[in-house]
C-alpha cells in the first residue's frame, strides 16, 4: 500500500532509471553547478541572494523533513541554526579548528542541542510548535548572556571563511554557493533515501496511528527523536555554513525569527510534502521576496508572504506542488 | 530588600492583569474551538494603534478609543475566523500555520500604515503616578488592571448565563453532542472569536495606554498569551488569570533578583516547567500529550 | 569654374561633413576616456537604517547626507556626487547585501550606517569590495582594532566617554547607577565610563538591559531603593531613555540628576515628549537653537532649515561632515587621478581637516581620536551647552530633574 505509492511517488532522485530522467538530472545539475556561477559569479549581488535562498532552501528542507517523517510541526528552527552558527564559529576562532570540520561539527552540536528537547516530543502538535519556540529563545537569551563564551551581544565577527581547497578558493561567492549547493542536493539525497526505505514507511504508519505501531513493536519515540536529531543536524550545518559565509554572527541574527519563518512559508508554498517543494519554494519566495516585493514595498513586503501562506494553506494544505502533480497520484491512497 | 521585593511584586501583579486581559481572548477560543489564534497578539496590536491614531488625531484620552477600536479589531477577528472555517482538514495543525501567515499580514499592515517607530501615549493623567501605600504604579496600569478584572467577571457571567455562552461551552466539551441538540457550531465559533475581539481590543487600548508599541510586539504577546494559556489549563477562566499574575510576578522578579536581561527566560522557563511537570496547567482538565 | 569644380562643392560638402562627424566622435572617445577633464558624476552609495528601531537616526543621518550632497554639488564645478540610497532596516545581514549591492553598482566610497552592530559587518563587506566606508554612527572601540584599511569614523566612543565622565567631574559625581543596553556600543561606553569613574574613587552600579525591554520600573526600582545614587546614567537609544524616565516618572527615586548619552539631547525629544526629558543632560554637539559662530556652520544651519523646515540635531550633523570629508577627498582624488588606486583614503588620511565640529584628523587605523564631543542639557524647549566650559552657552541646572 504505502510501498507502492513511495515508488510512484514523484522524486527526480527516486528509483528513476529511465535514460530521460537521468539525462534531465545531469543537465540540471550540470546547470546549477557550472551554468550559475559562470553566468552570475561576476555580480556580487545576485550570487549573494542565490546563496540565500539555498540557505532557506536547506532549513526548509530539513523542516519538511520533520514534518513529514517526523509528524512536528516546529517554529523554532532558528534555535538550530543559531546553535550550529555559534558552535562553528567558536570551534574556528578559539579553538582553532579548520573551517569544514568545524561546520560539521556545529551541525552535530545542533543535534545534540535538540535532545535537550527530548521531554517535548510527547506533546500534541501545537504545543511542540510553541516549546521549539521557547527553547529558540532561551538558546538566544544564553548566548547573549554567556559574553565570556559568545561575545554577547556584540557578537562575533572576522569569522574565518570558507577555505582554499585544492587551488579553489570556497571563500569566494562561487565558492560558497558550490558548498550550500552540495549541502541542499545531500540533504535532499537522504530525504529522499528515508522516504523510500523502511524507516520512513514505518513514521508513516506512525503517523497513522500511534498506537497501533507501538503495538506491533516500533519504538515511536526513538523513530521521532531521531528525525528531530537529524532535521536539527541538518539546520545547524547550514547555520555554521552560514556563519563562515557572512563572517559575522550576533545573537540577535543567529537566532532571528526569519530562520524559522520564511522556511516555512518556502515550504509550505512549494509543497511540505514532497521533496522538490520546499526547494522550489524556497529559491522562489525568496528570490520574489527580494527581488520584486522589496523594491514595490521597501518597508512591510513581508506582508504579501503572508498573504501567500494563508491562501495556500486554504487553496491547498499539501502546497502548490502537490496541486500540480496531484492528477500523476495513482493507488488506493492517492488522496493522502 | 523588603521594600524592593514588595514594590516589584506589585508591579508583577498590575503587569500580570494586563497579560490576562490579553491571555483571555486566545484562551477563549483555544477553549472552544481547539485552534490557538497565533494572529491574537496582532489583533491586540491593532488595537494599540487605532489608540494611537485615536490619540494623535484627536488629542483625547486614549482610554475612548475603545469603542472606534472594537468594530475594527471584531471585524478582523471575523475575516480570521471565516479563512480558519475554510480549512477542510487537519484543522489543529493547518489553523496553527494559516494563523500565524494572518499574524504575519496583520504585523506588516501595521508597519506599512503606521512605521516601525515606537509609540506611547503622551497624556498625562494616565502617566501619573498612584501610590497605594508605600507602593507606586502609573494610573494607567492600575486602570488597566481594573478593566481586566471586570472583563474577566462579565466573561465569566457569559459563559454560564447567556445563551452563547453556555453554546460555546458546549461546543467545546463535545461539538456533536452539541450540534444535535440544535447548536450551529460555525455560528458558535464566529461568536467566540468575535468576542476574543472584544478583549483584544480592551486588551490593545491598555497596553498602548501603560506602555509602548511597535510592530514587532504582536507576536511577543501571542506567545505571552501562549504561555499563559498553557499555564491555565484548557477552560479555565480563573486560571487565566492566575497564570497570567505567576507570568508578570516572575517576570518581576528575576529583573529584580537577578538581572533584567533574562526577563524573557523567566516565561519561556515557566512555559516549558508548566507543559513538562504540570501538563494539565494549573487548572485545567483536558488532556493534552499526544 | 568649370563643371567638375561645381559637382565638387556639394561632394566636398559631404567630405567636410564627414570629417566634422569624424572630429567629433574622436573628440568624445577622447573625453570618454578622461572623466577629470570635465563635470563627471562620482557614485557614493549611502546605507542607513531608514526603517526598523534605528530609524529616527537613520533618517537624521540621511538628511544630513543629502544636505551635504547638495550643497558640495552647488559649490563644485568639476564634479558632482549621486547618491543611491539603500535602506538596511538595522539588521546586520542586510547591511552586509546592501553594501554588495552598491559595490556591484560601482559606487567608489559609502557613507552612512548606524549601529554597531550593524556596522562592523557592513565595513568588512566594503573593505572586501575595495570602498571606502565612512561613518559616525559606530562608537565602540573593537571597530578600529580590525585591520581594515578603508573603514573611518569620525566619532569614537572616547569622545563620548570623555564628555560624560568630564560632566560627571565637573558636577562633582561620588556615585552613580549606569542602566546600558546589551547592544555592543552602549556596553562598550557603559564599561568606559564606569572604568574611568571607578579609578576616580566613586561608586558605580551598573545594570545591563535587554534591548527589547520595555517596562524599566523593577530596574528603576532597584535604584531607588538599593543603590541610591547621585545621578543615574542612562546609555541606550530613543525608546529606552523614554521607558527609563516614564519609570522614573511613577517611582521618582532621590537623584541629583538624570544623564543619557547619544540621541536624547535633541530638538525631536523636546519636542516629542516636554514633559519627560526636562533638566535631562546628553551629548550634544549643537545646541538648540543651533547657534554657529562660523560662516560654514550658518550655512549648514540656513540650508538645513530651507531643505527640511526644522532645526538640524547633532545625528544630522554628523553625517553631513563625514560626508563633505568623503565628498572633498573624492573629487582631490579624482583631480589627481587616484580614484581606484586608494586615492580617496589617501586623501582622507593626508592632513586634517576642519570641520564643524571641530579638527578631525584620521589616524592610520581610520579613527578620529581628537574627536571630544560636548554636554547639553535640555532646558525648557531649548538645548543648551554645559561642558565643556570653554564652549558652554548657557547654566546648568543642577540638582534638577525631569519631574
Amino acid at each position: 500500500m504505502h510501498a507502492t505509492e513511495s515508488a510512484t511517488s514523484s522524486t527526480l532522485l527516486g528509483k528513476a532509471s529511465s535514460g530521460p530522467r537521468l539525462a534531465a538530472l545531469a543537465v540540471t545539475l550540470a546547470v546549477l553547478y557550472a551554468g550559475v556561477p559562470l553566468a552570475l559569479g561576476q555580480n556580487l549581488y545576485l550570487m549573494s541572494l542565490a546563496v540565500a535562498s539555498l540557505t532557506i532552501a536547506g532549513v526548509a528542507l530539513a523542516w519538511a523533513l520533520l514534518g513529514n517523517l517526523g509528524g512536528m510541526v516546529s517554529f523554532g528552527h532558528a534555535a538550530f541554526f543559531g546553535v550550529g552558527s555559534y558552535i562553528s564559529a567558536l570551534l574556528t576562532l578559539k579553538a582553532g579548528w579548520p573551517v569544514f570540520p568545524a561546520m560539521l561539527a556545529g551541525g552535530v552540536g545542533a543535534a545534540l542541542a535538540s535532545l535537550a528537547m527530548t521531554p517535548a516530543l510527547r506533546l500534541k502538535g501545537p504545543y511542540f510548535a510553541l516549546a521549539i519556540l521557547a527553547y529558540a529563545q532561551i538558546f538566544r537569551i544564553v548566548a547573549t548572556e554567556w559574553s565570556g563564551l559568545t561575545g554577547g551581544a556584540s557578537g562575533l565577527s572576522s569569522i574565518p571563511g570558507l577555505p582554499k581547497v585544492a587551488g579553489f578558493d570556497f571563500g569566494s561567492k562561487s565558492g560558497g554557493y558550490l558548498v550550500v549547493l552540495t549541502l541542499v542536493l545531500v540533504f535532499a539525497a537522504i530525504y529522499a533515501r528515508l522516504r523510500g526505505s523502511h524507516v520512513g514507511l514505518a513514521l508513516r504508519a506512525m503517523h497513522e496511528s500511534e498506537d497501533a505501531t507501538r503495538v506491533v513493536g516500533v519504538n515511536s519515540v526513538m523513530l521521532k527523536l531521531a528525525m528531530l536529531m537529524l532535521s536539527a543536524f541538518m539546520t545547524g550545518l547550514v547555520g555554521a555554513f552560514n556563519a563562515h559565509y557572512i563572517n559575522f554572527l550576533e545573537p540577535d541574527y543567529a537566532f532571528n525569527a526569519s530562520w524559522a519563518v520564511v522556511p516555512i512559508i518556502a515550504a509550505i508554498c512549494g509543497g511540505y510534502r514532497t521533496l522538490l517543494g520546499p526547494l522550489i519554494g524556497a529559491v522562489t519566495v525568496y528570490l520574489v521576496d527580494q527581488l520584486v516585493l522589496k523594491s514595490l514595498l521597501p518597508t512591510g513586503h513581508q506582508i504579501v508572504l503572508g498573504m501567500l501562506l494563508v491562501a495556500v494553506i486554504i487553496v491547498s494544505p499539501a502546497g502548490l506542488t502537490a496541486l500540480r502533480f496531484k492528477r500523476t497520484r495513482r493507488g488506493v491512497y492517492a488522496a493522502s | 530588600m523588603a521594600d524592593l521585593l514588595l514594590q516589584s511584586l506589585y508591579s508583577g501583579v498590575l503587569v500580570g492583569g494586563a497579560y490576562a486581559l490579553v491571555a483571555l481572548g486566545l484562551a477563549l477560543v483555544f477553549g472552544s474551538m481547539r485552534i490557538i489564534n497565533l494572529a491574537h497578539g496582532e489583533l491586540v496590536l491593532l488595537a494599540a494603534y487605532i489608540a494611537y491614531t485615536f490619540e494623535t488625531k484627536l488629542g483625547l484620552n486614549p482610554v475612548f478609543a475603545i469603542p472606534v477600536a472594537i468594530p475594527v479589531v471584531c471585524a478582523a477577528a471575523a475575516a480570521a475566523w471565516y479563512l480558519v472555517s475554510r480549512i477542510k482538514r487537519d484543522r489543529e495543525l493547518n489553523s496553527l500555520i494559516l494563523t500565524y501567515g494572518i499574524g504575519i499580514v496583520l504585523t506588516n499592515g501595521v508597519l506599512l500604515g503606521w512605521g516601525a517607530d515606537v509609540r506611547s501615549t503622551g497624556n498625562a493623567w494616565l502617566q501619573d503616578s498612584v501610590m497605594l501605600g508605600n507602593l507606586l504604579s502609573m494610573r494607567s496600569e492600575v486602570l488597566s488592571f481594573g478593566i481586566s478584572v471586570v472583563l474577566m467577571l462579565a466573561l465569566w457571567w457569559w459563559l454560564s448565563r447567556s445563551w452563547y455562552g453556555r453554546a460555546v461551552r458546549a461546543i467545546s466539551s463535545n461539538r456533536d453532542a452539541a450540534r444535535l441538540m440544535g447548536i450551529d457550531p460555525r455560528k458558535t465559533e464566529l461568536i467566540s472569536f468575535v468576542v476574543a475581539g472584544l478583549l483584544a481590543s480592551c486588551a490593545g487600548v491598555s497596553i498602548y495606554a501603560s506602555s509602548a508599541i511597535q510592530p514587532s510586539v504582536g507576536e511577543a504577546l501571542t506567545v505571552k498569551a501562549f504561555i499563559i494559556t498553557v499555564l491555565a489549563g484548557v477552560g479555565s477562566i480563573p486560571g487565566v488569570l492566575a497564570g497570567a499574575l505567576l507570568l508578570g510576578i516572575a517576570e518581576a522578579l528575576t529583573v529584580t533578583l537577578a538581572s533584567s536581561a533574562l526577563q524573557e527566560l523567566a516565561g519561556m522557563l515557566l512555559f516549558l516547567i508548566v507543559l513538562y511537570v504540570l501538563p494539565n496547567g494549573l487548572f485545567g482538565v483536558a488532556k493534552r500529550r499526544g | 569654374m568649370d563643371r567638375s569644380a561645381i559637382r565638387s562643392k556639394p561632394r566636398a560638402l559631404v567630405r567636410a561633413l564627414l570629417r566634422l562627424g569624424a572630429g567629433a566622435a574622436s573628440a568624445c572617445a577622447l573625453l570618454a576616456h578622461t572623466p577629470a577633464a570635465f563635470a563627471d558624476v562620482l557614485p557614493v552609495g549611502v546605507e542607513l537604517p531608514l526603517t526598523g528601531s534605528m530609524a529616527r537616526a537613520g533618517n537624521a543621518q540621511l538628511e544630513g547626507i543629502k544636505l551635504a550632497a547638495d550643497l558640495f554639488n552647488q559649490g563644485n564645478g568639476k564634479h558632482k556626487v549621486s547618491l543611491t540610497v539603500i535602506d538596511d532596516e538595522a539588521q546586520p545581514a542586510k547591511a552586509v547585501s546592501a553594501v554588495e549591492k552598491l559595490a556591484s553598482q560601482g559606487v567608489l566610497a559609502i557613507t552612512g550606517g548606524y549601529g554597531s552592530n550593524s556596522v562592523s559587518p557592513a565595513s568588512e563587506a566594503a573593505d572586501k569590495a575595495g570602498i571606502v566606508y565612512i561613518t559616525s554612527g559606530a562608537v565602540d572601540s573593537a571597530m578600529t582594532s580590525r585591520g581594515l584599511k578603508r573603514f573611518f569614523r569620525i566619532g569614537p566612543a572616547s569622545g563620548y566617554s570623555k564628555a560624560v565622565v568630564g560632566q560627571l567631574n565637573a558636577m562633582g559625581v561620588k556615585s552613580l547607577s549606569i542602566l546600558a543596553s546589551t547592544k555592543q556600543a552602549t556596553t562598550d561606553l557603559s564599561n568606559e565610563v564606569s572604568k574611568q569613574m571607578r579609578a576616580q574613587g566613586a561608586t558605580v552600579t551598573v545594570h545591563a538591559f535587554d534591548p527589547t525591554m520595555t517596562d524599566f520600573k523593577p530596574l528603576v526600582n532597584k535604584v531607588r531603593l538599593q543603590d541610591k545614587p547621585e545621578v543615574m546614567l542612562m546609555i541606550g537609544y530613543e525608546n529606552d531613555y523614554i521607558g527609563i524616565l516614564r519609570a522614573a516618572k511613577v517611582l521618582r527615586p532621590q537623584l541629583k540628576a538624570v544623564m543619557g548619552a547619544w540621541s536624547i539631547a535633541t530638538p525631536k525629544m523636546t519636542a516629542e515628549f516636554p514633559d519627560l526629558v526636562n533638566n535631562v543632560i546628553g551629548c550634544a554637539m549643537l545646541p538648540h537653537p543651533a547657534q554657529f559662530g562660523t560662516a560654514e556652520g550658518k550655512t549648514f544651519v540656513e540650508a538645513y532649515q530651507a531643505a527640511f523646515h526644522k532645526e538640524p540635531d547633532y545625528v544630522a550633523e554628523f553625517a553631513y561632515v563625514q560626508s563633505r570629508l568623503l565628498f572633498d577627498a573624492m573629487a582631490r582624488a579624482a583631480d589627481a587621478g587616484t580614484l581606484k588606486q586608494d586615492g580617496i583614503a589617501a586623501e582622507l588620511r593626508a592632513k586634517p581637516h576642519d570641520t564643524l565640529i571641530g579638527k578631525v584628523s584620521f589616524a592610520p587605523n581610520g579613527d578620529n581620536p581628537s574627536f571630544l564631543n560636548n554636554m547639553a542639557q535640555i532646558q525648557g524647549d531649548r538645548i543648551v551647552l554645559v561642558w565643556p566650559k570653554e564652549r558652554a552657552t548657557g547654566k546648568l541646572n543642577y540638582p534638577a530633574l525631569p519631574w
